[in-house]
């Protein structure tokens, strides 16, 4: 499915969208192709899917712990696009947007990345570590491929940034929500609000909120603030980290988070258009 | 373009720093010029760290080796490195943007120190990542920074090296950059933290340009320096890259062998890549994951060069070379019984590599080994080497 139907149908539907980050491979292949099904079929509209890298700066402690564990068990960039496919074979409709570090882009070769992402399923690319004055010719390459590149906005932006970065924007914006990294503690700032409005009223492109959303209560505060979307990724993987010689046993919970996650979403949108709950 | 060397260097950051690293680098070019600044950092430079540091004649060793060899003494600098040149002026830049708190990461310990330093000079707090391998291994240097008032904040992640440090230090900056300074070790990082660092460091060349002419009435033949991410190579090569008379050589950690997983030599066994904000030459295995370098010396063991140093070897201006772990005690020794000096581990490196390539010099020859620092913080490695081993 194209983004831009997913978010039209989201919104249709009267809710707000929900981004599941995974790292793939973590702690095997196996688990993360269930994980990821489990996430799509309760609740996630779109699946961030990382390939792990050795030193994910924008990463706090629980996905620097998921990244080291599946690259100790040999997962490769290679095996993570393989895996995407084995996905879409199984069924997966969900978008997938593919995350992962600029230097792992960098090895494969910009061109060869994007026409191997885009062969496998993928609708998007997020680079973490590749601002907009590094960005232009991921921009040009995704552009002429149809794939969007997805753009990241922080609280530290400055107005002159944003329209910049909001100009070059496609697919949705990724707001990161607080200073900080992947799986901070909840900040419910109104500077993050102040930015989501910010954001909206400059574009009309869906923005999606991340960082430090682990409960059904930040879905729906930061809905209600104005946001198309949020991504949770690192409270997914706290749960089987705990359990992570037999993560599978986590799945049900795993899914009870995603659907609360799909209900602060649902919720947050009721409240941002004023329907009673 | 801005912040490049060749295709090297760059800005590889999370949007989230990027508003600190525009606002560092205006600052810089506003606040490093002015009057004001120099006049307080000169004061600094000369009074408090020590400077101009002295060029001195090592007769003995230059006997033992059968040309003129000076070494510059960064040692001598209050803190036994070279550090210091490059914490001075980063904390008093930080002061005058109004910053309140300085972070960095360590490994040897030496940067650590002297952040710490002059931290404390510019009334700013001062926090140090470092990694629990090197918090080990580098034990004196870690109680020196508690009882000048840092903070050690132990990385575990990773092998709990340099690396990891670095990685830590970036994730603390992305929460608070807005009223903290990380001030950066070494000629590495996102720009505009190499140029500056450069700058910083380039007193080392300067000095040596003017003495080496004031003694011996013309320049070297060539300079040798240690170096991992490159900020004491920088500071002594920069005064010289459009000499080309002047050979300059860059010694990289050897390890204990070129063999995967025992070296930092990254010269030998690296590729461009992106790490820590930046494009550079950088040890990694065929898909891009960074590699952890090994060497006895902490201060050498980061499987990057910085993005100027890579392009200057890139173009040939700097020879890249390598020395063994073995061969650095060795010339520890060395050192120790022609000068009466105990270098650290990590000049040793340079000292090694002059030592066992003798017939890459001719008897005529000058040649300056930038003495980036003394060697207390390495006794217990040292002695544990000779006389455990």
């Amino acid at each position: 499915m194209k983004l831009e139907e997913l978010f039209n149908a989201v919104r249709a539907r009267g809710e707000g969208a929900h981004m599941a980050h995974v790292y793939y491979g973590d702690p095997c292949e196996d688990f993360s192709i269930k994980l990821i099904e489990t996430l799509a079929e309760n609740g996630a509209d779109i699946i961030e899917f990382g390939i792990p890298f050795s030193d994910p700066i924008a990463d706090g402690a629980i996905f620097q712990a998921a990244c080291e564990r599946a690259l100790k068990a040999g997962v490769t960039p290679a095996k993570c696009i393989e895996g995407i496919k084995k996905l879409r074979d199984r069924g997966l409709k969900t978008p997938v947007i593919l995350t992962t570090y600029f230097n792992i882009v960098y090895n494969m070769g910009l061109v060869n990345f994007l026409n191997k992402a885009k062969d496998a399923g993928v609708q998007g690319v997020l680079i973490p570590d590749l601002p907009i004055e590094e960005a232009q010719p991921l921009l040009e390459l995704t552009r002429k491929l149809g794939l969007h590149l997805i753009l990241q906005v922080a609280p530290t932006t400055s107005r002159e940034r944003l329209s910049r970065i909001l100009a070059e924007a496609s697919g949705f914006i990724y707001l990161i929500g607080l200073e900080g990294v992947t799986g901070s503690k909840f900040r419910s700032k109104k500077t993050t609000a102040t930015l989501i409005e910010k954001v909206k009223a400059e574009t009309n492109i869906p923005v999606m909120v991340g960082f430090g959303i682990s409960k059904r209560e930040h879905a729906e505060t930061l809905i209600a603030a104005g946001a198309d979307g949020v991504v949770v990724g690192s409270a997914y993987a706290r749960i089987y980290a705990v359990n992570i010689t037999n993560p599978f046993e986590r799945l049900s919970e795993i899914a009870r988070l995603a659907r609360e996650i799909k209900l602060g979403c649902i919720r947050g949108q009721k409240i941002k258009l004023n329907v009673s709950l | 373009m801005k912040g490049r060397f060749g295709i090297y260097g760059g800005q590889y950051v999370s949007e989230i720093l990027m508003h600190a690293l525009i606002e560092l680098e205006e600052a810089f070019e506003k606040i490093y010029p002015s009057q004001e600044f120099q006049g307080e950092f000169q004061e600094l430079l000369r009074n408090y760290a020590g400077r101009p540091t002295p060029l001195y004649y090592a007769r003995n060793f230059s006997t033992l080796v059968g040309f003129k060899v000076y070494l510059k003494r960064e040692d001598m600098v209050c803190g036994g490195s070279h550090k210091l040149n490059n914490a001075l002026g980063q904390a008093l830049l930080a002061k005058k943007m109004g910053k309140k708190r300085l972070i960095t990461e360590t490994a040897a310990g030496q940067h650590g120190l002297a952040t710490v330093m002059a931290g404390n000079i510019c009334e700013l707090k001062t926090e140090i990542f470092m990694g629990v391998k090197d918090i080990q291994r580098q034990a004196a240097n870690v109680k020196k920074m508690k009882l000048l008032g840092a903070k050690i904040k132990p990385v575990k992640i990773g092998a709990g090296v340099l690396k990891d440090a670095v990685s830590e230090t970036l994730r603390e900056w992305a929460a608070c950059s807005r009223t903290t300074h990380y001030l950066m070790g070494s000629t590495v990082g996102p720009h505009p933290f190499p140029i500056i660092v450069a700058t910083f460091q380039g007193v080392i060349g300067r000095e040596i340009r003017e003495q080496i002419l004031e003694k011996e009435g013309r320049l070297p033949d060539a300079i040798v320096a240690c170096g991992s991410g490159g900020s004491n190579a920088l500071g002594a090569f920069k005064a010289f890259i459009e000499e080309e008379n002047v050979r300059l050589y860059f010694v990289e950690g050897g390890g204990e062998s070129l063999e995967s997983e025992n070296s930092a030599a990254a010269f030998q066994l690296g590729r461009p890549g992106v790490l820590h904000g930046s494009l550079m030459q950088v040890m990694q295995d065929p898909y891009g994951q960074i590699k952890p370098s090994k060497t006895r010396s902490a201060g050498l063991n980061y499987p990057g060069r910085g993005p100027e140093i890579s392009y200057l070897c890139e173009i040939g201006r700097i020879k890249a070379c390598y020395s063994f772990d073995n061969e650095v005690f060795d010339a520890v020794k060395v050192m120790a019984r022609t000068e009466g000096l105990i270098p650290a581990l990590e000049t040793a490196h340079a000292i090694a590599y002059v030592l066992n390539h003798r017939e890459e010099f001719s008897p005529g020859d000058i040649v300056v080994i930038n003495y980036s620092g003394r060697g207390d913080k390495d006794m217990e490695t040292i002695l544990r080497y000779f006389y455990e081993a």
